[in-house]
């Protein structure tokens, strides 16, 4: 289950848009991912097959691997994702670690299929940059024989891709552990989380979890991590520690638990996000059949579903009488209309009076010139 | 339903058996006014010994009665942190839904968590044994909710565990 997606939405979105153009299009696109990682694409129209991307993230690393450099073997990955089609451009644009000149001319036009799966391997340049250094921490680490670690003091390297959320690696003996300090901004989050984390502990203990990493939960940090910054060891929800074995970084699982680290923040934060949601669905669906409840204490309750069974029959004894009376003022009017048509004296002004109001007696006119 | 908190339930139902009969009666201090006196407090003989009937120290009602109103507050149980969250989120989310209640007071009485305020004018227009019962399914829910919700939140907790370890293996 991966709910963070390897590629990136607008970037695989923008080369798809510009691959799938008719018409030559100009783009100049700059926007931001997780807070932390900048893109820029720029596509003119005078050369339309040449798209530059250029990208860069928060790489700080203390320790073994200082870079805020990519690394070498990187570069290679991303060229294989489709030769001929990415060139990488050096130096890169300013401001940027990396920046990449797109033959989009050179991916096959007639088989769309395989266009989209290189167009979303390349939008993933920012999943493959973050994993290699961790990638490459974690094989350093795992190869390095004892004493050499021991000479390097067993000190922790603090990764940071995202500001508020750096993370520490240290090698104990035949393991290798991850430490995340848990900081979370509301008290209600803090509490999903902390009963997410002890069903974590649980379940990685269980025979059946022999061989995912071992899991545990501390509210103070690993005394490995003394000395290092006070604000990082504050924590409101403690350290969640794993310990990666041998065995987790062997051939293709490597990939997958760098990737699994790397998203460990956003899959407890996606969690809450998702816990907070449920439960405002149940509380409102509760809320509905109490009002509902509420409700039927009205004393009108019972007589609107009677109402309601004997509306079907009033209705249509209604529309019965209102046909029958309206026939009868329609032969009432005709009536009238041929009375007047036969009547002998006709008075302007007086003819209302003849039929309806028979017993007003005629009005008696008198003026003031008379008396 | 557990024993004790049927006789918990049966004892409030009984109070207010005998609390709501209320009847319209103007305000005595400003004319042409007609308040709850169970808020305003302003005539001491408008208002009867309110009752608190505990079932424990952390789950308690208390009903004050007036001659034309009647304040019903309750506490709910909150053994843990997440039951403390959860209880805090569910009835916020009452209390700002108030008008869709009628006899729900917008802000609790000070030391519990939500507050009903029914005057002369509801019992009038509600039948007086329905909206009792009410009072107390209201009672049972929120209890009952709680917990499901905190069992829903522990089975979810388990299954995402589950779920991310899963994907080293």
């Amino acid at each position: 289950m991966a709910y963070l997606e390897r590629s990136s939405p607008t970037l695989k979105e923008t080369l798809l848009k510009i691959y799938r153009a008719e018409k030559p299009i100009e783009i100049d696109q700059h926007f931001y991912e997780f807070g932390s990682i900048q893109y820029h694409i720029k596509c003119s129209v005078l050369d339309t097959n040449i798209v530059y991307v250029s990208t860069s993230t928060l790489l700080e690393t203390q320790g073994i691997v200082t870079s805020k450099e990519i690394l070498s073997a990187t570069y290679e990955v991303i060229k294989n994702i489709a030769v001929g089609v990415i060139d990488i451009v050096d130096p890169p644009r300013l401001g940027f670690q990396l920046t990449l000149k797109l033959h989009l001319d050179n991916i096959p036009r007639g088989k769309a299929a395989e266009a989209i799966k290189i167009i979303t391997r390349i939008s993933e340049i920012q999943a493959i940059i973050l994993s290699s250094q961790l990638k490459e921490m974690l094989k350093r680490l795992n190869f390095q024989d004892d004493s050499q670690a021991m000479n390097n003091n067993n000190r922790p390297v603090r990764i940071v891709y995202h500001p508020s959320e750096p993370f520490y690696v240290f090698r104990q003996a035949e393991k290798i552990t991850a430490v995340f300090p848990m900081n979370f901004k509301d008290n209600s989050d803090v509490v999903i989380a902390m009963s997410f984390f002890q069903e974590l502990v649980e379940v990685g203990s269980q025979k059946e979890m022999g061989k995912a990493p071992q899991c545990s939960w501390s509210p103070v940090p690993p005394f490995q991590l003394r000395g290092e910054p006070v604000h990082d060891l504050t924590t409101n929800a403690g350290f969640v520690s794993f310990d990666i074995t041998s065995r987790h970084v062997e051939g293709k699982r490597l990939d997958k638990t760098v990737w699994n680290l790397l998203n460990f923040y956003a899959y407890v934060k996606y969690h809450i996000k998702c816990t907070r949601g449920y439960i405002q669905r149940r509380m409102r669906k509760r809320m509905d059949s109490l009002v509902k409840r509420l409700n039927n204490t009205r004393f009108e309750e019972e007589s609107p579903q009677k109402e309601n069974g004997a509306c079907k029959y009033v209705k249509e004894l209604v529309k019965v009488q209102k046909g029958k009376l309206m026939m009868q003022q329609r032969c009432k009017d005709m009536t009238r209309r041929v009375k007047i048509s036969k009547f002998r004296i006709r008075i302007n002004g007086c003819a209302r009076f003849r039929f309806n109001q028979r017993w007003i007696s005629i009005p008696k006119f008198s003026s003031k010139s008379s008396k | 339903m557990a024993n004790p908190l049927r006789l918990y339930l049966a004892c409030i139902r009984n109070t207010l058996e005998a609390a709501m009969c209320l009847q319209n009666f103007p305000c005595q201090e400003v004319e042409r006014h007609n308040k709850p006196e169970v808020e305003l407090k302003t005539s001491p003989e408008l208002l009867l010994n309110p009752v608190l009937i505990c079932r424990n120290e952390a789950e308690k009602c208390l009903i004050e009665t007036s001659i034309n109103s009647l304040r019903i507050s309750l506490k709910v149980k909150q053994a843990d942190e997440l039951e403390n969250i959860l209880t805090k989120k569910f009835l916020r989310f009452l209390s700002m839904r108030a008008e869709a209640f009628q006899v729900l007071r917008r802000k609790p009485v000070q030391g519990y968590d939500i507050s009903f305020l029914i005057t002369n004018y509801h019992c009038e227009e509600m039948q007086k044994q329905k909206l009792i019962d009410f009072i107390i399914q209201f009672m049972e829910d929120i209890e009952k909710e709680i917990s499901e919700l905190k069992i829903s939140v522990n089975t979810r907790g388990r299954l995402v565990a589950t779920e991310f370890l899963k994907q080293f293996m």
